[in-house]
């Protein structure tokens, strides 16, 4: 089994990139490809939504209407509280508070199902006002954008019951703590997708 | 009762801003006024996410260099839409 460390680099890179010269790397570098690469799968979507809306400005002006707001709110509020609960787990596995890091994962994960019920009940809504992928352009990028979340958020969730059962493993400690930090870059990276996702689909005409 | 800390006021005040935006978008049309003061407020919250949430504001200077971007580029082309 390789037991080399996730964060030692190829060698490849410039030493001013290196975490010596350009500070510490939270969790380790193959989940930060992780997020690069979905980094980039969201920019084209998002740039999408933006070629898509310059060509069809009416379509766009008036899909917001069809959404319901208040579930996107709820939403929003509720992925930006997980956030605020995984930083409050991080907090308490450096203090070595192992318990109450527990508590805010299991806070977290809540979250996690609660945006998974909502987003679930939000599509079923759509459905009942007769709104899918083909209703015009912007239900098209309004689907396969929060789609693609709704994914996001449901293997995240996962993952968090993955790094609660190590935690009660005893794998995660006050020295020891990189796996679980580096599922916390990645919670935080899908809540700041969907801060720039709730504004383009619901907020804006 | 227990104190609030940083990070129990950024968590408030991105959740007032989320409320902010929304009685924005519903109260009045989409002016240029009201799509700048939303792209101003997604960066900032962002941002904020991305310094205090994710901690990168001590951490790795090219990966918040690179996260900070993305979250100015996007809500930056919130504004260019303005004068589409």
């Amino acid at each position: 089994m390789n037991t080399s460390s996730p964060n030692k680099s190829l060698g490849i890179f410039p030493h001013s990139w290196s975490e010596e010269s350009a500070g510490r790397i939270p969790g380790n570098i193959p989940i930060w490809v992780g997020i690069l690469s979905e980094l980039t799968e969201f920019a084209i979507f998002f740039v999408a939504y933006f070629i898509a809306k310059y060509h069809y400005p009416e379509v766009f002006a008036t899909g917001p209407q069809g959404l319901s707001t208040s579930l996107g709110v709820a939403n929003t509020i509720i992925l930006l509280s997980s956030s605020y609960f995984m930083a409050k787990a991080m907090m308490n596995i450096r203090l070595d508070n192992r318990i109450k890091c527990e508590r805010y994962l299991w806070l977290a994960v809540s979250c996690g199902a609660f945006y998974l019920i909502i987003k679930t009940w939000e599509f079923y809504w759509n459905n009942l006002q007769g709104l899918s992928t083909s209703t015009n352009e912007f239900y098209t990028v309004y689907y396969y954008m929060t789609f693609n979340h709704f994914l996001h958020v449901g293997w995240a969730s996962c993952a968090i019951l993955w790094v609660i059962f190590r935690l009660r493993s005893g794998e995660y400690s006050a020295a020891e703590h990189s796996g679980l930090e580096a599922l916390a870059v990645y919670w935080h990276m899908i809540d700041l997708m969907w801060i720039l996702i709730f504004p383009l689909l619901y907020v804006l005409r | 009762m227990k104190k609030f800390t940083k990070l129990e006021w950024f968590w408030a005040i991105l959740i007032f801003i989320t409320l902010f935006n929304t009685f924005l978008g519903e109260q009045f049309e989409s002016t240029a006024l009201v799509s700048i003061i939303v792209a101003l407020t997604v960066m900032y919250k962002g941002i904020t996410v991305i310094d205090h949430f994710m901690e990168l504001k001590h951490a790795n200077r090219n990966l918040r260099w690179l996260m900070r971007m993305y979250l100015i580029i996007f809500p930056s082309l919130i504004i260019a839409t303005v004068f589409f």
